[in-house]
């Protein structure tokens, strides 16, 4: 039988092969691929945890659907953003915009 | 029967986020995410939800996929360089801690899934949840608008 658990740690995991993106990768455009992949596991636990307790005004179906909707606000105006960088650098890489660099 | 279609829907969903994060190609990333996103929806139809794997499969295996495609294009960027070797060291130990933090997840033995119909989230998200509806439809549009004025190309 399926539990809770599993989904949680299902979630989990999900979480850190995200965190190891977010981390590893060097073009920004993968990198906020992987905080899809964050975010996705999030939505994911809480829609786990509303499926298997006694759901309550559904709140954990509702905090996934809006955990969604803020992802995709955030993939679109971080795109833009990177529009921008590819403009003015040439290219999306970490590499690119480092002027801050001490 | 739902335990053998939760550990495959669970490995082929880690097995390409895994590869997502790890290969060079951008194309081929962004596919792979495409799927992995397809199969987090068949995860949300296991739980009982299915107007959530509807969503998940219209805006995250399907329009955002197409978004990152286009920008992947659009900025040239079709490979990603390979990562530094304190940047793996950084990732691995991340992922591990967050591994940690999962620890106690497998505590939870709660086997009985209480089935949500889309009938009644949707009536919920009108009455209960009116306000951040309403305050997630701005700032939709927000994003909407905002993108629209970043991306633009100035004239002259």
């Amino acid at each position: 039988m399926v539990t809770l658990g599993h989904f949680l740690l299902f979630s989990g995991l999900l979480m850190a092969v995200g965190l190891y993106g977010v981390l590893t990768r060097r073009n920004l455009i993968a990198v906020l691929m992987s905080v899809e992949i964050l975010l996705n596991a999030a939505a994911l636990a809480f829609a786990s945890a509303a499926a298997f307790r006694e759901p309550h005004l559904f709140a954990g179906q509702i905090f996934a659907l809006f955990i969604i909707v803020v992802a995709a606000a955030e993939l679109s105006i971080g795109f833009a953003i990177l529009l921008n960088v590819y403009r003015t650098h040439g290219a999306v890489t970490d590499d690119a915009i480092s002027e801050m660099r001490g | 029967m739902s335990l053998t279609a939760f550990y495959a829907l669970a490995a082929f969903t880690l097995v390409f986020a895994v590869f997502a994060v790890t290969t060079a190609n951008m194309v081929r990333a962004a596919f792979s995410l495409a799927i992995t996103f397809f199969l987090i929806a068949g995860l949300y139809l296991l739980l009982g939800s299915p107007a959530l794997a509807a969503i998940q499969f219209m805006v995250n295996a399907s329009a955002i996929p197409i978004m990152t495609l286009f920008i992947i294009m659009m900025t040239r960027s079709r490979s990603s360089g390979a990562p530094r070797t304190w940047q793996i060291a950084a990732g691995l130990l991340a992922a591990a801690a967050a591994l940690v933090f999962f620890k106690g997840a497998v505590g939870h033995h709660d086997g009985q899934i209480n089935p949500v119909s889309p009938e009644l989230l949707g009536s919920n998200l009108l009455q209960a949840a009116l306000l951040p509806f309403e305050v997630a439809s701005v700032l939709l549009l927000l994003a909407m608008v905002g993108a629209i004025a970043l991306a633009r190309r100035r004239s002259g």
